[in-house]
């Protein structure tokens, strides 16, 4: 079976500058979420799968298929919901949809049968006869998953969903997106600066950062792994407090400022690590215990790449 | 994904055929432009001159009226190839009309909220997207340039005697092929205004411009040294010199025929102009822009 998406030391250059530098990686989950800080190349790498950029090196494929020599039949099989506004403000909604869904190929009597279910799946149904441009943000964010789904893609892409949407109505994008990839053999890829979006619909992350890939992570294999986290805030002899606590079986990583994450190994309680740091005149300023979260895997992923401070 | 279930299911009917599924965005143009009253009155209004043409030639060809006629009988009526270099004159005028208020909205409309990337990210080409905006423009010029044109020349070979069709049949050539010329410069001219500028009115300002400001440029720059190629400026002049020549006139219509722009070059600049306006259409029609630096 092809992986949903294959890329193969991918470069692309726009105006003169490098923004994707060589990415390579497979990802093999039907849901695949895209992080990065803003100028990441999320987009960058998203518009290249869609054929609006091409490659100057390598090459991207989506379901086996080569996102510049096989564009148009890529493109027969996604769904597209951009991050800006997209739509044509002065026709209904409904006939929006309709008109996205017969250009995508659907002849007109089930393009008008399928707008209408679109637009009532994504809860619009009652404001489908009125203009686009007379719909709130979140509205129009709807407008764009049902134009979106309407030929019924196998590969739906997501740019930034919920995007300028109130609790509740992210809320409901994400639990509709969720339905969406429980009830039907789609492929999901989702891109969004929003963590708690990714981790509440993706099975598997690809973290960008500068143009190039800082992790590749499975949240499902993470999420089964289900290791205990430490977060630390030190004052005193931090070396030789890890080193320590990496003879019980511990891993460490050290940060600034005194900061130190830890993963505890099964059997070891967080009371030996009390009794190491006052061993080791080690003052414990804050301690933070949590599971291993997708935070975790990108202000690692950050980190490891050299954004210190791990800011988006 | 039927509205009672309120669930998703992927769509496994039949497709339409790639190669004509352009015309879904000449035939949703279409429903709207004509939801405009002012449209519907300016494309009968263009229709009109068609109507006297008609009225002419029955009046040319029946002698019985004409006997009604103040005047009597009289050899003024005279269908030939000067009528109907009159008649391409004044329905490519009414076309230029139509062209100026349907042209501007066609792919701003797309533009102002981006709903291009929406269209290319779907099996649907640039090319495919053009042909079907260029599809609008070249069946509703038609409708007023070549196809009552056509017309009226069918209506008057019915009317007139039988060796009139074989003897005048050359002039269907000149009738669609000029034609064809000037549907397609106005097409691309107003869509690449229309990909550039996104108000209409500003953009049917832009469009009035393009054809009169650069002719009266033209025509001072004639003035000045002495020349007549300012005259390429003028595309409608132009067209009528091609329009002459491809109904074997000596001359443009209304004039001695002498000091004119040759026909090659009349031609070179409508090309250009149209190959200008593609080039326009590419830079612009873009599912991303790029900023450079």
């Amino acid at each position: 079976m092809n992986p949903t998406i294959e890329l193969n030391g991918l470069e692309v250059q726009l105006g003169g500058r490098t923004i994707l530098h060589g990415l390579t990686g497979i990802l093999k989950s039907r849901a695949i979420g895209l992080l990065g800080p803003n100028g990441a190349g999320k987009s960058t790498l998203i518009n290249t799968i869609l054929g609006f950029h091409s490659p100057s090196k390598g090459s991207a494929r989506v379901l086996g298929l080569d996102s510049h020599t096989n564009g148009k039949a890529l493109r027969s099989l996604v769904g597209y919901m951009p991050e800006n506004d997209a739509f044509i403000s002065k026709m209904s909604g409904v006939r929006f949809v309709r008109y996205m869904a017969e250009v995508s190929g659907l002849p007109s009597a089930q393009a008008m049968e399928r707008a209408h279910e679109a637009f009532v799946y994504v809860g619009l149904g009652e404001a489908r006869y009125r203009p686009v441009g007379t719909y709130s943000l979140g509205m129009k964010q709807l407008v764009k998953l049902a134009q979106a789904i309407v030929h019924g893609p196998k590969v739906l892409i997501l740019d930034e969903p919920t995007n300028g949407m109130d609790p509740p109505a992210r809320k409901r994008l994400i639990e509709l997106i969720r339905e969406i990839r429980e009830g039907s053999d789609i492929c999901l890829l989702l891109s969004s600066h929003l963590l708690r979006d990714v981790e509440e619909t993706c099975d598997e992350v690809l973290i960008l950062r500068n143009g190039q890939i800082a992790s590749i992570s499975n949240l499902v294999e993470e999420r089964r792994a289900n290791r205990n986290f430490l977060e630390l805030e030190t004052m005193g002899a931090e070396a030789t407090f890890t080193s320590t606590l990496e003879g019980l079986g511990c891993e460490c990583a050290v940060f600034t400022n005194g900061r130190i994450k830890i993963v505890m190994p099964d059997g070891v309680e967080i009371r030996e690590v009390f009794k190491v740091a006052a061993d080791k005149g080690v003052q414990i300023r804050r301690m933070n215990h949590r599971r291993d979260s997708l935070e975790d895997i990108f202000l690692n992923a950050m980190e490891q790449t050299g954004a210190a401070d791990g800011r988006i | 994904m039927a509205v009672y279930k309120r669930r998703y299911a992927p769509y496994t009917g039949s497709l339409t055929p790639e190669r004509s599924r352009f015309l879904v965005l000449t035939r949703f143009a279409f429903a709207d432009l004509f939801k405009s009253r002012f449209f519907v009155l300016l494309l009968i209004l263009s229709l009109v001159p068609s109507l006297f043409f008609a009225g002419y030639i029955f009046i040319a060809n029946n002698k019985a009226v004409q006997l009604l006629l103040p005047t009597g009988p009289a050899d003024m009526f005279s269908v030939e190839a000067r009528f109907f270099t009159l008649i391409m004159i004044v329905q490519t005028q009414a076309a230029f009309l139509l062209n100026c208020w349907v042209g501007p909205i066609l792919i701003a409309g797309d533009l102002t909220n981006g709903a291009l990337p929406l269209f290319l990210s779907r099996p649907f080409s640039r090319a495919d997207y053009v042909l079907g905006k260029l599809a609008v423009m070249g069946l509703l010029l038609s409708s007023v340039t070549w196809v009552p044109s056509l017309l009226l020349f069918t209506l008057q070979a019915g009317l007139a005697k039988s060796d009139w069709i074989w003897s005048h049949m050359w002039m269907v050539v000149p009738i669609v092929l000029c034609s064809a010329i000037w549907i397609l410069m106005l097409s691309l001219i107003s869509l690449a205004v229309s990909a550039w500028v996104k108000l209409r009115i500003v953009a049917t300002g832009v469009i009035f411009i393009l054809f009169f400001i650069p002719a009266g440029l033209g025509e001072m720059f004639n003035a000045i040294i002495g020349t007549i190629w300012g005259r390429l400026l003028n595309f409608s002049y132009l067209f009528q010199i091609i329009l002459a020549r491809g109904f074997r006139e000596p001359s443009r219509l209304g004039t001695m025929g002498w000091n004119e722009i040759p026909v090659p070059a009349a031609w070179g600049v409508l090309i250009f102009v149209c190959l200008l306006s593609l080039v326009i259409l590419n830079a612009r029609l873009r599912a991303r822009d790029t900023v450079r630096g």
